[in-house]
C-alpha cells in the first residue's frame, strides 16, 4: 500500500499539475468566442447528464487551429520566437560556459562562494532585476555615462528598446540555469583525463573540444534547454527592454487572450506552443535515458 | 468525499459570506483615490473596506469574465463597460439607494450613457483624455518656437517626426486610443467601425513609424519624466503625472499636455458593481459615498483627474478646476470625442492591425 | 654481456642532470642526476611524498624541473610540451576518457598524429591483441573491469610506440592476486615491445619483479640506484635495508678484523663477525643489517660464530614460510626465518622455547650511520 503511494505520487503531481490544466486549456482551444461569462461555447451542463454531455462535444471544433493557418502572424510569430530562442540559448551558452569553467577550475574552497554569487540574483524579484537593466541601458543610464565619462562614446548608444536590450536581458536572466548544469558536469571531471589527452599528442585547445566539451556535454544540454523552454514563450523581457516591433509568440497569445478577448484562440495558440516545447522536451528526455544508460551499468 | 465533510466545506462557505455581509471589496485603477477617503468610508458606514487596485483593464476584464471575482465595486472604462455588460458582468444600479446621483454632471452623463444606456449599470468616477504629452524645451529646441505642438500633426507628419525620432517619442500601446486618433487625423470618424475606414489608419502609422522608438502601456511616464523621450501620445493622468514627477525631480525642462486641437478622445472610468458581488448593499453605500460633491472632489484634488460631478465643482483646487489640460474649455469640450467598442471581428482586425503596424508583420 | 649502466660507453636514453624541483617552499625533487638506458625496466620506490612522482611527470612534461636539465636521447626537453614529447604516460587513476570506447581510447594518440586509417586499424588491433582486449573493443571504460581498464590505459600508452612509456603507480588499484599476474605481463610486454619503461611505485616487492633496476628515492633524492638484487642484498644505508623487506638492524661498534669488523652491541653478548670491504674506524657506530631467511634457527647450541640465545615471543604463520620473533637476553629481538617444508604439528618450535639463532660472517651486511 505505502509502496503504491509513492509510486503514484509523482504521477498525481503530474496529473493535477499537468495533465488537468493542459486538458482544461485543450477543450477552450476547441470552442467558440462569446460574450458571456466565461467568455467562450460551450459550457459543459452536468446537470443534463448524457444528452448534455453529447452535445456539448458535438459542439467542439478543431476551427481554430485552422484559423492559426490563415495569418502569416502566427507562424511568424512562433519563427521569431525560435529564433530569438536559438540565439539567446547559443548566447547564453557561450557567456555560461566560460563563467561554469572557471567556477568548476577554481579552488575547491571558493565553490561555495562562486555557486552562492550565481544565485544570489534569485533572490531580489525577477521584475526589479529586469527595471534595473532598464537604468543601466538607457539613453541617460549608468551604461552611457560611463561609456561617455570615459570619452569611449561622444554621443549616447540607443541600446534600450532594440533587439540587443531583449539579448543582454534575457542573457542575464537564464544565465544561472545555463551555468549551474554545465558547472555540475565539469566539476565532476577528473583532470587527469586532460593530462592524458595532452599526454597522447593533444594541445591544450584541442583536448578542451575532444574532452572537456563531449563531458560537459549532459551539462550543456540541460542547460540550453532550461534556458530555450522558457525563453521560447518569454514575454516580460521583451515587452520591457525591446522595442514594439520585437515578434514573439507571448505577445500574440496576450493580445489574443487581452485585446481580442479570444480565449479560444489564445488557447490554441498556447496548444501549438506546448507542442513546439513538446518536442525538445522529448528530445532531451531521450538523451538523459542515453546518458544514464551510458553512465550507468 | 464523504458526507461530512462535504457538510463542513458548506458551513464553512456560508460562514464566509456572513462575514462579507460585513465587508466591501473595492477594485480600482492604482494611484486613484486619496487614501483619507477610505478611513472616512470606514468611519461613516462601520463597513469594513477592502481596497485593490490593478493597472490594465484586460486584467480587470479577465476577472469579471472568468467569474466570481468576489469584489463588489469595480471600476473599468467605458469601452470595456460596455462589452462586459452585454456579457452579463453587471447587475444594475438601485438609484434609490443613491441619493447623491443628483450631484452627477449632465455634460459626462450624457456621453457616458452611450456604452451604458441610461446609465443603468454604472456611475462615472473620473474621466479624462488622449493626446500629447510634449517636452516643450526639448520640441522647441527642434521644431522652433512656433510648432503646434498641440496638433496631431506633430505625431501624424513625418517632417515633424523625422526631426523628432532624436529625442524620442513613444505611443501607448493601445490600439482603442491610437486608431482614433489616426483616423481623426486623416478626417475620417473616429468611431467608424467599417473595417475599410480603420485599415486606413495603417498608412499614417506606416509613415511615421520608424521614427516611434516604443508602444507601450505605461513607459512612457518615466521616460517623459526623466526626458529620455521628448513626445508621448497617451492618456492625459500619465503624461499630467510625469509633468509633476519632472517638476519634483528640479528637471530643466517643461512638461506640457494638451488634448489634439483637432479633436481628442475622451475616456470615462466607471463604477460598476459585478452581477455576482458578495455584498451590493455596501456596494451601493459605497458609490453613493463616493457621489458626496465634497469625497470626490477631494480624490480629484489628489489625482489631478476631472470628475463627472457637477456639484464637486465647487470644491475643487484651483490648480484642478483652472487646467485646461484637466478640465478643457467648452470650446475644447466640444470637440471632445467618444468612441464605442468594436465589435469581436472588427476587434480582430483592429488587434492585427496594430500588430502589424508595431512589428510590420 | 655487460648491463648499459656499468658500461662507460654506453649512451643514457634519459639523463637527469643536477635537477631540482620546488612547488613554493617544499623541495620536491632535490638536485638529482640520473641516467636511464633504452630498454631498461626502470623502478622509482618510495614513500609518499618521495618526489618520485614529480619525477615522473618532468619527465611527462606536466612539470618544468626549477633548475637543471632533462635530456632524451640527448636532447633537453625542458622546454617541450608534453603533447610534443615522445613520451607516453599511464596514468594511476587510468585517465580513460569515459566518453570514447575501448577502441577509440586506444585509437586517440594515432588519430592525433593523424596517422592513415589503415594502419590505424592495424594498430589498434595489434594493442588490443598485445593486452588481450579483442572481446572489449566497443565497451565503453565503464563496462570493463578493473583489470582490464588497466589494459587499456596500458595498450592506449603504448599504441603511438613511445621510446619511453611512464607508468605512475599502475597497479595501485588492483587487487593482490591481479597485480602479482599482471606484473609478469608488463614485463612480458616490455620485452615485446622493446620500450623503456620508468615505473613509479610504493611497492618494493612490484619494484623487485618487474624492474632491472631501482631506484630507492627519500626526501627528493635518490638513495640507491642498483639491479633488484643488489639493492636486496648490498643495501646501501639503512633507510634502504629497512625500505625493501624485513631485516634485523643490529647497532653497535665496530673494531676492524682483515676481512671486515667485529662488532661490540650488548653487554654481556659476544662479538658478532661481518666480512665487508668498507672499511669502519675502530669503535666507529655501525649497523649490521641481516636479512630473518639467511639466520638458522636451532634447538641446541650450533657450531657458528655468529650465535646468540633467546626465547621465542612470536611466530608469525605465513603459510610458506613463518617468521619466528625471538628475544635475546639483553632486550634485543630478532626475526628469523624458516620455510614450512614440514606439516605444521611437527614444527620444531614453539612460544616461549630457548633456542638459538646463527648465521654466517656473509649473511649480514654492515652499514655506516
Amino acid at each position: 500500500m505505502g509502496r503504491f503511494f509513492l509510486i503514484a505520487t509523482p504521477y498525481f503531481w503530474l496529473l493535477a499539475l499537468f495533465l488537468v490544466p493542459f486538458f482544461i486549456v485543450f477543450k477552450i482551444s476547441l470552442s467558440d468566442p462569446d460574450i458571456a461569462i466565461p467568455p467562450y461555447v460551450p459550457n459543459l451542463n452536468w446537470n443534463e447528464g448524457w444528452p448534455g454531455l453529447s452535445d456539448f462535444l458535438t459542439q467542439l471544433d478543431f476551427e481554430n487551429f485552422g484559423f492559426l493557418l490563415t495569418d502569416d502572424l502566427y507562424w511568424k510569430a512562433y519563427l521569431s520566437s525560435l529564433r530569438i530562442a536559438v540565439l539567446s540559448t547559443f548566447l547564453t551558452l557561450l557567456v555560461g560556459f566560460p563563467i561554469a569553467y572557471g567556477m568548476a577550475r577554481a579552488e575547491p574552497r571558493w565553490r561555495p562562494t562562486l555557486l552562492l554569487l550565481i544565485i544570489l540574483p534569485f533572490w531580489t524579484s525577477f521584475l526589479i532585476r529586469v527595471y534595473a537593466w532598464i537604468g543601466i541601458l538607457s539613453t541617460e543610464g549608468y551604461l552611457n555615462q560611463v561609456l561617455q565619462f570615459t570619452r569611449i562614446i561622444e554621443s549616447p548608444l540607443t541600446v534600450l528598446n532594440t533587439p540587443t536590450a531583449v539579448y543582454i536581458g534575457i542573457i542575464y536572466t537564464y544565465l544561472p540555469f545555463m551555468v549551474l548544469p554545465i558547472y555540475a558536469s565539469l566539476e565532476r571531471m577528473d583532470l587527469s583525463l586532460l593530462e592524458a589527452a595532452e599526454d597522447l599528442g593533444c594541445s591544450r585547445i584541442s583536448a578542451f573540444w575532444l574532452i572537456t566539451v563531449p563531458l560537459a556535454r549532459a551539462g550543456i544540454i540541460a542547460g540550453c534547454f532550461l534556458v530555450f523552454i522558457p525563453v521560447l514563450g518569454e514575454i516580460v523581457i521583451p515587452s520591457l527592454l525591446g522595442g514594439s516591433d520585437t515578434l514573439m509568440i507571448g505577445k500574440v497569445l496576450w493580445e489574443e487572450f487581452f485585446n481580442n478577448r479570444d480565449w479560444p484562440l489564445a488557447s490554441a495558440v498556447a496548444v501549438v506552443l506546448l507542442i513546439v516545447l513538446i518536442i525538445p522536451i522529448i528530445l532531451f528526455q531521450r538523451n538523459e535515458l542515453k546518458q544514464r544508460e551510458a553512465e550507468g551499468s | 468525499m464523504n458526507f461530512q465533510v462535504f457538510s463542513l466545506t458548506v458551513c464553512v462557505a456560508m460562514a464566509a459570506s456572513i462575514v462579507s455581509a460585513q465587508e466591501v471589496r473595492v477594485y480600482n485603477w492604482s494611484d486613484y483615490i486619496d487614501e483619507e477617503l477610505l478611513t472616512k468610508f470606514e468611519q461613516e458606514t462601520g463597513l469594513d473596506l477592502i481596497y485593490d487596485v490593478f493597472d490594465s483593464n484586460e486584467l480587470l476584464e479577465t476577472k469579471l469574465l472568468a467569474g466570481q471575482s468576489g469584489y463588489d465595486v469595480v471600476v473599468p472604462t467605458g469601452t470595456f463597460l460596455q462589452r462586459q455588460i452585454q456579457a452579463g458582468a453587471f447587475q444594475k444600479l438601485d438609484y434609490s439607494k443613491l441619493p447623491n446621483s443628483t450631484n452627477l454632471w449632465d455634460v459626462v452623463a450624457e456621453r457616458t450613457a452611450q456604452y451604458d444606456p441610461g446609465n443603468q449599470y454604472s456611475i462615472n468616477y473620473m474621466w479624462g483624455t488622449t493626446g500629447i504629452g510634449v517636452n516643450v524645451t526639448k520640441v522647441t529646441e527642434l521644431l522652433g518656437g512656433n510648432a503646434s505642438i498641440g496638433s496631431l500633426s506633430l505625431v501624424f507628419d513625418p517632417s515633424n517626426m523625422e526631426k523628432l525620432a532624436t529625442c524620442g517619442v513613444h505611443m501607448v500601446d493601445a490600439p482603442t486610443e491610437m486608431i482614433p486618433a489616426a483616423l481623426q487625423y486623416l478626417g475620417e470618424d473616429p468611431n467608424s467601425h467599417d473595417p475599410e475606414v480603420i485599415a486606413k489608419a495603417e498608412a499614417v502609422f506606416a509613415a511615421v513609424r520608424p521614427y516611434i522608438q516604443k508602444f507601450h502601456s505605461a513607459e512612457y511616464i518615466n521616460s517623459l519624466a526623466n526626458g529620455e523621450i521628448c513626445v508621448a501620445f497617451g492618456f492625459s493622468g500619465d503624461i499630467l503625472q510625469a509633468r509633476d514627477r519632472a517638476a519634483e525631480a528640479g528637471n530643466d525642462f517643461e512638461i506640457a499636455y494638451n488634448p489634439p486641437s483637432e479633436g481628442a478622445l475622451m475616456w470615462f472610468d466607471q463604477m460598476a458593481i459585478p452581477a455576482d458581488a458578495p455584498n451590493p448593499e455596501g456596494a451601493h453605500q459605497f458609490l453613493n459615498f463616493v457621489m458626496d460633491p465634497e469625497n470626490i472632489a477631494q480624490a480629484s484634488n489628489y489625482v489631478y483627474y476631472a470628475n463627472g460631478n457637477l456639484a464637486s465643482q465647487e470644491f475643487l483646487i484651483e490648480d484642478v478646476i483652472s487646467d485646461t489640460a484637466i478640465y478643457p474649455d467648452a470650446t475644447t469640450l466640444d470637440n471632445l470625442y467618444t468612441t464605442t467598442p468594436y465589435p469581436t471581428r472588427t476587434q480582430r482586425v483592429v488587434t492585427r492591425l496594430w500588430t502589424k503596424i508595431k512589428s510590420g508583420t | 654481456m655487460v648491463d648499459p649502466w656499468n658500461d662507460p660507453d654506453a649512451k643514457p636514453l634519459i639523463s637527469f642532470q643536477n635537477v631540482t624541483k620546488s612547488f613554493g617552499s617544499f623541495l620536491a625533487v632535490d638536485n638529482l642526476s640520473l641516467d636511464i638506458f633504452e630498454k631498461e625496466f626502470f623502478a622509482l620506490l618510495g614513500p609518499s611524498g618521495c618526489g618520485k612522482t614529480t619525477l615522473l611527470r618532468m619527465l611527462a612534461g606536466f612539470e618544468a624541473p626549477t633548475s637543471g636539465s632533462i635530456l632524451l636521447a640527448n636532447r633537453d626537453i625542458t622546454p617541450i610540451p608534453p603533447n610534443k614529447r615522445t613520451v607516453n604516460m599511464m596514468f594511476q587513476s587510468y585517465a580513460l576518457f569515459p566518453h570514447l570506447s575501448v577502441y577509440d581510447n586506444i585509437a586517440f594518440g594515432l588519430r592525433r598524429q593523424k596517422m592513415p586509417k589503415a594502419q590505424l586499424a592495424s594498430r589498434v588491433d595489434e594493442m588490443l591483441t598485445l593486452t588481450r582486449l579483442e572481446r572489449f573493443a566497443n565497451r565503453r571504460p565503464h563496462q570493463i573491469s578493473g583489470g582490464q581498464r588497466q589494459r587499456v590505459a596500458l595498450a592506449r600508452s603504448l599504441a603511438k610506440a613511445p621510446k619511453l612509456l611512464l607508468l605512475d603507480e599502475p597497479m595501485g588499484a588492483l587487487d593482490k592476486k591481479l597485480r602479482q599476474e599482471t606484473q609478469f605481463e608488463l614485463v612480458d610486454i616490455q620485452e615485446k615491445t622493446g620500450t623503456t619503461f620508468v615505473i613509479v611505485t610504493h611497492d618494493q616487492e612490484e619494484a623487485m619483479t618487474v624492474a632491472t633496476r631501482v631506484g630507492v628515492m627519500n626526501e627528493g633524492q635518490l638513495v640507491q640506484v642498483e639491479a633488484p638484487d643488489v639493492i636486496y642484498e648490498n643495501p646501501n644505508s639503512t633507510y634502504v635495508a629497512s625500505f625493501l623487506g624485513q631485516i634485523n638492524l643490529i647497532e653497535g661498534r665496530a673494531t676492524p678484523t682483515a676481512s671486515g669488523i667485529d662488532l661490540v652491541w650488548a653487554e654481556g653478548q659476544p662479538r658478532l663477525h661481518c666480512k665487508t670491504d668498507v672499511v669502519f674506524s675502530s669503535g666507529q657506530r655501525c649497523h649490521l643489517a641481516i636479512r630473518p631467511e639467511k639466520i638458522m634457527i636451532h634447538a641446541e647450541e650450533p657450531e657458528s660464530r655468529n650465535k646468540v640465545c633467546g626465547t621465542v615471543l612470536d611466530i608469525a604463520y605465513l603459510g610458506n614460510i613463518s617468521t619466528y620473533h625471538v628475544e635475546l637476553i639483553s632486550g634485543h629481538v630478532i626475526k628469523a626465518q624458516t620455510t614450512n617444508d614440514r606439516r605444521i604439528s611437527r614444527r620444531s618450535f614453539t612460544w616461549d622455547d630457548s633456542v638459538w639463532l646463527s648465521w654466517t660472517d656473509t649473511a649480514a651486511v654492515a652499514l655506516a650511520n
